[in-house]
Order: structure tokens, then sequence, then C-alpha cells
């Protein structure tokens, strides 16, 4: 055919086949180019299209069922009244009332035009008598004309006043008709309002347009050159319905945010979405903006607990964050685990190191015990915090050695002659035990449930089943009549046992022996050569890392620095031997039947694997010293979201959390709580408060400390008490104990109650509250009405007859405790500022059980009864 | 039109009512009734006056015919139709310092009038975790309160001044529940035809559960057996 085409002249040949063939293709091509661009690579209009007809469906059923929810009756009634208004407008009355007012509108306009004439002409008369009465000549005829015009405006204005006075005459009728239709159309659109609300909304989800939603934060972050770099969102594009109620059960990516209290300080229209959730904020199909299918984003969307992790891009000095309950459990975690013994961690610096020292083991156990214990802790204790470095036998008699060697340059000596726990009762004791307030921290057998209450996998104190095999009889008895004797910086507080009653619980306490036969062991702690042999190992070990050991005091953290964790490269890692789980795996960690391990070779599988078992990479070659945890799974996979949050991505100034003297107030308050574990019997900020689980009526257990607490109590009061506390609930037999706390530390906790409250610390001489008189006389009348001294004590009533479950706080020490603003909000509502609690309100629904006295008003009620409450002790004292 | 429909209504719940049928049936007690103990009311001078005769708590009431008292029976799970809260309150009174009654039923949005006969302070302390509780002191005699209920659950209430006072409410969405009497009978009136589950609840025997069917007209019987 081309050979054909050769033979005709170039001038006669034709075109036009391949002219059609390539402008085919060309507009094929168009078309493909322009259908790409407008459809395929932009999903996210399919989903803005689903978004507003769901969003319209949702919208519209709800509107129907307003609809539906009109009484068929309410229509009809409304409908009948509507149509009587309408045909009223037909009645004779109403007809000629309208016909007669359009004849009088009619008069008043002639009238009223007549009436501006006049005056017209008057001015023009009046300007050609001012005119000639200037120049002096005869004006007399020129004033007369003024006064005729001027008349005619009187006339005018009179026949105006009239018609109108006649017009509103007829108004009077005609509003009549008017006013019931118009009310019969308001009461329709009332009926209709709720139905009706949803009709703006309607039209908003069906006229929106298609288009990208986006966030732009200029000044966000730092580049890794420490250039300014801006953040880009466009999450809202496909996820339109965060703000949306009715969205809340839809289906991703619709769905309403979880936590909408929590956006209102992290708008999404300000603050966006990745500096939270992370992912890639510019992408607009989802593989690639959540970053999961991008191999190469490097912060991908957070998934599960981890979720949590980018608070600490702000809230790294917080300890308890309300909205992320599960991030506020792992930093606890990591706090009560000790890793910043050994490794650095951003906001732990000031931790204090979790163990007990070291340094006079001799005076409380003995070797073989300490041999036993570093061999392997959880044989003797299955629930401590230590963890298991496996120490092999030699190790562990060197490490013995040291310490028994330090242990007797101590000079600590029981305070009570030899044998001083004898003669205890061990009946007594365990009493004693159950009662006090022991068993709040310590496990003693089978009574597990305080521990299961905390639901963690260890104890934040010692169990104490096998005790007796443990201690040292006379240091026993020492130790719990008073545990700073032998370690003045102990947080076992004292629960001022008179010498009886620390004779009696030692007794008991010996009496708890280990019944296992364990064999004897032969150690050699004299032994110059294993004492530096345990020196070095302990320096090797980190154990100074969590203990205070004589002659380690300058040594520093053996292990490495965590701040940039989360961002370790898994070509960093070392998976020693352990076989490689797929990457598609659902988990992380898996234990074969044959015994073998094998974990997903990726930042999460190494971590979960290195939590389960520290020593699970150690090769042939390769020693490694972290010790085994033994925590559980939940608790793997919180420390795992807590490290994921250890980066050096923070935000810039203008979105970082301002660190007001409050929220500084508020830390050093809890970091003390946690410490000496004020919240395993308080519940406070929502935590803790684990040992009400012991009572059948958490209302007979130990008091929550709610936000109110700082405007509750007085401040003297307070300092006083936590020096030395004193009994305010007698029905408790579980005692506040002694924790000696320093000035400083009563400071911290004065103010931490106080920042709860929004409060600042003031001097208030509280004696000299000034009384209102006119409340003295009501106050009284009505204390006796309301029966307070039912439950409470004044200070001076016969008590002999209440059994101690009825008893409340004594009213007559209530001048010396609490804030009198504090004693009437509590009678007002007690409920509201502490929930659950036994004292009832008598003011059911804002309303006082008697009418008269002060007129019924509760809240001058409730000032009466606190000025009498006042008043109790202060006379008393007087 | 309004006529219309109302008649039309009118006929359909007569229809209903055609449609449904009681069920009845008593609550038996197997073997020897435990003894009570005695509560001891010395904490209250009034409350100790106030009873001639020893109390014994209400924990476990064995009628002499052998059955059970303050038994709560109910219709477990939906019941077709709707139920509107009847108009007349349900009275809970403390008198002599006991709660009368002792396990109360009411329907969900029913008012509840919580009455103080006593000449001494108490006070209305609910546990119920689904409805919010509340705790309310009656200081005068003769006082009353009322309140609703809007979840459906059965919880404690009790008094804090007098530790021995305790009683149960229990709250359901429709009508078709009753507390057994000193026979141990009980009767649910006007169940729809239809297929149930009667479950019977006590405070210290736990539930018991029972398929009844209930057919259109006539009646249909449950009987229960505690403690097992």
């Amino acid at each position: 055919m081309l050979e054909q085409r050769a033979q005709i002249p170039v001038e006669q040949r034709s075109y036009a086949t391949f002219y059609v063939a390539f402008s085919t293709l060309l507009f094929l091509g168009t078309v493909w180019a322009v259908w790409d661009e407008v459809k395929i690579r932009r999903p996210w209009k399919e989903y803005q299209e689903a978004y507003y007809r769901t969003l319209y469906a949702r919208l519209d059923s709800l509107k129907q069922a307003e609809l539906n929810d009109i009484d068929s009756a309410d229509v009809a009634d409304l409908q009948r009244t509507v149509r009587e208004a309408q045909d009223a407008l037909q009645a004779h009355e109403y007809r000629e009332a309208v016909g007669r007012k359009n004849a009088l509108l009619k008069d008043l306009d002639v009238a009223t035009r007549e009436w501006r004439f006049a005056r017209s002409r008057s001015d023009a008369a009046y300007y050609q008598y001012q005119k000639a009465s200037l120049k002096g000549a005869d004006v007399s005829d020129l004033r007369r004309e003024v006064d005729r015009h001027d008349a005619d405006i009187a006339l005018y204005a009179r026949q105006m006043e009239e018609l109108n006075a006649r017009i509103s005459g007829l108004d009077s009728v005609i509003n009549r008709y008017v006013d019931a239709l118009q009310k019969a159309h308001a009461d329709a659109r009332a009926l209709y309002a709720r139905a009706s609300s949803y009709d703006l909304k309607l039209q908003k989800a069906q006229e929106a347009p298609l288009e990208i939603g986006q966030v732009m934060l200029p000044d966000f972050e730092y580049t890794p050159f420490s250039e300014v770099k801006a953040r880009i969102d466009r999450c809202q594009t496909c996820h339109l319905g965060w703000a949306e109620d009715t969205m809340a059960d839809a289906p991703q990516p619709f769905t309403k945010h979880p936590l909408p209290e929590l956006l209102t300080v992290h708008n999404p229209e300000s603050f966006g979405c990745t500096p939270c959730h992370r992912g890639q904020g510019p992408a607009l199909t989802k593989g690639y903006a959540h970053g999961d299918e991008d191999h190469y984003w490097e912060t991908p969307i957070l998934k599960g607990v981890e979720i949590y992790a980018t608070c600490n891009s702000c809230h790294l000095e917080e300890s308890v964050l309300k909205h992320a309950k599960p991030f506020t459990k792992a930093k606890q975690l990591v706090l009560e685990s000790g890793c910043f013994g050994c490794h650095e961690i951003k906001g732990y610096s000031d931790a204090p190191k979790i163990g007990p020292s070291l340094n006079a083991l001799t005076g409380k156990t003995n070797p073989e015990w300490i041999y036993r214990w570093l061999r392997n802790p959880r044989e003797y204790n299955p629930h401590t915090r230590m963890p298991n470095f496996g120490f092999p036998d030699e190790e562990a008699e060197a490490i013995t050695a040291y310490l028994v060697s330090i242990g007797k340059q101590s000079n600590y000596t029981p305070v009570a002659v030899q044998g001083s726990y004898r003669g205890g009762s061990p009946q007594r004791g365990r009493e004693l035990f159950e009662s006090v307030g022991c068993q709040a921290c310590h496990v003693v057998g089978q009574n597990t449930v305080v521990r299961d209450e905390r639901g963690t996998s260890y104890d934040i104190a010692p169990e104490l089943t096998r005790v007796g095999s443990k201690v040292n009889p006379d240091w026993l008895f020492d130790w719990v009549r008073d545990p700073r004797h032998f370690n003045p910086t102990t947080r076992m507080p004292s629960l001022r046992l008179t010498e009886d009653e620390a004779r009696h619980l030692a007794a008991y306490l010996m009496s708890l022996k280990d019944q296992r036969a364990l064999p004897s062991v032969s150690l050699e702690v004299e032994n110059a050569m294993k004492i530096r042999r345990g020196d070095a190992l302990i320096r090797g070990y980190g154990c100074a890392g969590c203990h205070e050991i004589k002659g380690m005091e300058r040594e520093g953290k053996v292990s490495v620095n965590l701040s940039d964790f989360g961002r370790k490269k898994v070509e960093q890692m070392d998976f020693g031997n352990i076989h490689e789980l797929p990457r598609n795996s659902e988990i992380d960690f898996q234990q074969n039947a044959d015994g073998t391990i094998a974990v997903k070779h990726t930042w999460s599988g190494w971590v979960y694997g290195k939590l389960k078992n520290a020593r699970l990479y150690a090769t042939e070659r390769i020693v490694q010293k972290m010790p085994v945890f033994s925590f559980n799974d939940e608790e793997i996979k919180l420390i795992r979201s807590f490290l994921v949050s250890m980066t050096r991505d923070v935000p810039l100034a203008p979105h970082q959390r301002l660190y007001t003297k409050h929220v500084k107030d508020l830390e050093a308050g809890r970091k003390l709580s946690v410490h000496y574990n004020c919240i395993q019997c308080h519940d406070v900020e929502e935590r803790g408060g684990f040992v009400r689980v012991l009572y059948e009526d958490p209302g007979l257990g130990p008091p929550p400390l709610p936000e109110t607490q700082g405007a509750k109590v007085q401040e003297q009061w307070l300092y006083a008490f936590l020096k030395n506390p004193t009994t305010i609930r007698p029905w408790l037999k579980l005692r506040m104990p002694t924790f000696q706390f320093s000035e400083d530390e009563i400071g911290v906790i004065q103010k931490y109650f106080l920042a709860m409250s929004k409060q600042d610390f003031e001097l208030r001489e509280y004696a000299a509250t000034r009384v209102d008189a006119k409340y003295i006389a009501p106050g009284r009348k009505l204390f006796e009405l309301y029966q307070c001294a039912k439950c409470h004590p004044t200070g001076s009533a016969d008590l002999s007859e209440l059994s101690a479950s009825d008893l409340a706080p004594d009213l007559g020490l209530a001048y010396k405790r609490l804030k009198p603003e504090w004693i009437v909000d509590w009678i007002i509502d007690p409920q509201k500022l502490q929930p659950g609690t036994r004292m009832p309100t008598f003011f059911y629904e804002g309303e006082a059980p008697d009418q008269e006295t002060l007129g019924g008003d509760v809240r001058e009620q409730a000032k009466a009864l606190s000025t009498h409450i006042w008043n109790l002790g202060r006379r008393k004292q007087q | 039109m309004g006529t219309l429909m109302r008649i039309v209504m009118l006929t359909l719940i007569s229809a209903g009512i055609l449609l449904a049928g009681d069920v009845t049936g008593k609550v038996s007690f197997a073997g020897t009734a435990p003894q009570m103990p005695r509560l001891r009311m010395d904490a209250d001078r009034f409350c100790r006056a106030a009873h001639k005769t020893p109390v014994l708590s209400e924990e476990v009431v064995v009628n002499k015919n052998g059955t059970l008292k303050n038994v709560l029976v109910y219709i477990k799970g939906p019941v077709s139709g709707k139920y509107s809260a009847p108009n007349e309150k349900a009275l809970f009174d403390q008198e002599g310092c006991v709660y009368i009654p002792h396990v109360l039923g009411v329907q969900t949005g029913q008012q509840v009038e919580i009455r103080n006969s006593d000449n001494t302070l108490h006070n209305v302390h609910t546990l119920s975790e689904k409805n919010p509780p509340f705790n309310a002191g009656q200081p005068i005699k003769g006082h009353k309160l009322t309140r609703r209920f809007e979840k459906v659950e059965t919880f404690r209430v009790k008094c804090d001044v007098h530790s021995w006072m305790g009683a149960y409410i229990g709250v359901f969405d429709h009508p078709f529940f009753a507390v057994t009497d000193d026979n141990g009978a009980f009767t649910l009136k006007n169940v729809p035809a239809g297929e149930y589950t009667v479950e019977v609840w006590h405070e210290k025997y736990g539930t018991k559960t029972m398929k009844v069917s209930v057919p259109a007209t006539g009646k249909a019987t449950a009987d229960f057996k505690y403690p097992n």
C-alpha cells in the first residue's frame, strides 16, 4: 500500500486518514487527561459526595422523626384554628370595618394634603409679611393673610386628628381578626419549630461545594536545618464530620471526633490534625495521607494506645492528662518501673530512685536471703518491681558480699532490746494489719483485692506473705514502730503504733513464714576478692540507678539515652537470632509451640520483644545487661506508646503549652502524691482510691480528695494535720499515716490542693471571721430542725448511744478546719462537691424543708447553718 | 378528621387489650427459712421507741404458706408498644425506721413520692448507676419529695443515718412487673399476647428466668422456686 502511495505525486497525496486518526487520538488523550485530573486523581471528591449524601439522609430522617413526633390531633386542632381565623375575615363586621377604614384613609390623604398646602401658603405669606415689615411698609393686610392661612392649618389638623381617631377605632376591630390569624400562624410555626430547625442544615448539605479543606500553621516547627516550617493539613477534606453531632456513629472517614471536649483547646480549625495524629497532612489519598502505605513517610498515623504519644510534644512535664488516661497510666508505669534509673528520659530527670537504700541490709535480713533474692526476686515475691538480672551464682554471691560489707559499716542498730517483739499476740497483730491500713499497700496471702483493683502486674510495696523468713524480728519491731529510724528517706509512713501495737504486728508478721523447702546455700561473704568483684558488678549493672548504695553515689546512668528513641530507625536495631514475623502480621510477638520466638522486624516489634524479655536479642557474642521485667501485654503496649512519644519533634512556642504557676503547682503535687502513694487510698484527679474496694460502702472508706479540696480546708489546719494527723472520721479504723513530710513537701501539697481548686495561697485569720448576727438565731433553729446532731457530734453531745459507723465529722472542729464559704456550698449540695458522700442534701431540688425560716431561701439557710456550726467550736473554746 | 383519628386509635387500643392475657404465679421457698437477725435500732431513740416488738431484717421473708415475699417479677427484654408512665404516684415511705415497701417496682418516668412519716431524720441515698444517684435528707415528719427514674435498673436505697435501713427500687420501661406479696403470689396484667422471658429477682438469692407464652385471651402461669 505504501508503495502505491509512493507512486502518487506529492501534491496529490491525501493526509486525511492520518489526520483523522491522530486527531482522534489527541481527542481521546485530552478526554482521558481531563478525566484523570478531575476524577481519578481526586478520590476525595467521592468521599465528599458520600459524606453530604449521608449527612443529608441523617438530617432528613431526624427531621422526619420530629415531624412524626407531632401529635396529629394538635395538627388538626391548629388547622381548624387557622381555618376559623381565615373564615372570620369574611365576617360582615370585619369587611365593613376595612371598607370604612379605606374610605377614611382616602379622606385622611385629602386632609393631609390640604394641611401641607396650607402650611406652604402660610410660609409664603409670612415671607412677604416679614419682607414688607423690614422695608417699613404697611403690613396689616399681609398679617391678616398669614392669620387666615394659620386658621386653615388648624382646621385641617383638627380634621386629621378626627380621622385618625376614627381609623384607630376601626383598627381595634380589624386587629382582633388579624391578631387571631397571626397567632394561629405563630402557633403553627412553633409546632413545627423543631422540625424546621433542620432546614438550614439540610440546605447546606445539599448545596455544599466539593473543595479541599485545608488548615495551615505557618510557624509550626523547625526543619532538621533549624528553619521554620509550616504544617499543612488537608485531613478535613475527607474527615468532614468531626464536629457533626449526627455523625457520631457514622463510619470513617465521617465519624465525629470522640473527644469534643478536648477539641475546645486543640481546635482542628486552628491546630490541624497531624500535630496530634501524625500522618502526611498535605496528601489527599488515604494511604499517603495516613502515611502507613507510604514506606518513606517517617511519621505515619498513630493507632491504638499510641494515639496519645504526641501529647508529650507539649505535655511532657505533666503526669496527669485528663483526656489521655492510657497515657497517664503509661507515664506512671515508666515512673514506677524506674526506667529512668538506667536511661536518660526527658521529663524524669528529677525523679527519685525507686528502690530502697541498700546500706544497712545486714540489720534487716540475712546474706542467704539477699543471695536468693539476687538470683531471682520473683521466687520470694512474685509481684515485686525488682526485675530479674539473671545473675549467675558467682555474681550473686559477689554482690551479696559487697552489700554485706557495707551493711556492716552502717551504724544502724534496732532501737529496742533483743526479743522486743516477743510477747506480742499474732492474732491482735493480724487484726491491726487488717484494720489500720497496712493492707492498703501490702498484700498477704490470697487477699489481693487491692492489688487487683490497682491493676498493675507489680505491687507498689512488697508483698509480706513470706516476710517472717526474710527479716530479723528486732528490725521489724523497730521498723513498724518508726520506719524512719532505719531509713530516714523511706516512703513507708508511720501509722503511729504504740509499742504494744508494734509488738503485736511484728509477732503477726514474723509468723508469716516461707513454707517451701529451699536448698541451703553456703556463701563466702567475707572474701575480699568477692567484695571487690561485687563492687565492679554493681557499677556495671547500674544498681545505683534505683538503690542508694554506699560508695556508688556518683555513678551515672548505665544505659542509652531514650530522648529520641521514638525516631530510631529499624536498621539501627539488632534482632539477634530472633525469627522474623511477616510484615503484614497482626501481632508483633509470637511464642511458637517449639519454644522459639518470632517478632516483627519493625520498630514496634523490636520494642515489644525487648519489653517482654530484655535479653531476647542476646547472642553468644552480644551480651545484654538490661534485666527482665514482667510486664503484661497491656503494660508493654503502654510503655511502648510512651517510647513512641520520645522524639525531638516539638511545636514552636505559639503552639506550645503554657506552664502557668497553677500547672506547675499541680504537677509538683502529683509527683509527691505518687511518690508517697497518696493515691493508693485517696482518689485524686480521677486516679487511685484503690483501697476503697475493701469497703462495701465506699462512703465509709478514706475520703477522695476532690478538686474542691483546696477550697475546703484551712491552710493552717492542713499544715498541722499533715504534720500530725488527727481523727476526723471516727468510723474509719484505717489511719491516715504520719509521713513526716518536710516543710517543703507540705507546701507542695497545700499548693496542689489550692491549684486544683484554682485558688491562690493566702494568709487568712480564720478565727477572726465575722459572724452576721442575723443568722445566729435562725441557724440554731435550723440546726435543731434539720437534726444535724443526729450524725454529727458537736463537741459536747453525749455520743455514748451512737455506734461508731453512725458518726460524721465533729462539727466542733469545723471552725478550725474548714473554710467558711466552703461550708455553705457543702450544705447546699454535698453530692456535687463529693459524689457518693453519705452527707445528704437537705435542699432537694433547691427547696428547703422549712419554708418559713429566712423565707425558705436555700442559700440564706445554708449561711445560717454554717454560722451556727462556726460558733459551735468557738463557743467551746471561749 | 381529628375525631376520626381518635376513634381509630381508641379502636386499636381496645383491640390491643383484647389480645392480651395475664401472667400469674407464685414464688415458693424450699427448705427452712433462714433466721433473720433482729434490727438493732439503738442508735436512734426514736426508732427504738417506735417498735414494741422486735423488728427483723427483711432480707429474706418467707410467708406462712412457704412462699417468698419481696420478689420482683417482671418481663425481661423488649415488650412491643409504647407505655407511658401512669399518672398515679408510687409511694415510698419511711415509717418506724424501715422502708415501706421493702421492694418497689416503678415505671420509667413515673413519679415516686418519697415520704418521711417518722419524727426523726432520714436520708434517702440511692446507689443507682444508670440513673443519677441522689442523697436527700428529710428532717421533718411528713416531708415529701418526688423523683422520677428514667433508666431501667434495679438498685439499692439506703439511709446513712440508720445503717440498718435498706430497700430496693426496680425501674421498668413497661407496666408488666410486680412484687410478691404475703402469699408469694403475683400477677402481670394485660401482657400483649406473645412469647416472653419472665424474670424474678431477689436481693439475696439473685435472678431466675422462665419462658412464658401469653395467649391472646386467658392466663399464663409461671411458678418459681427459691433458693435453688
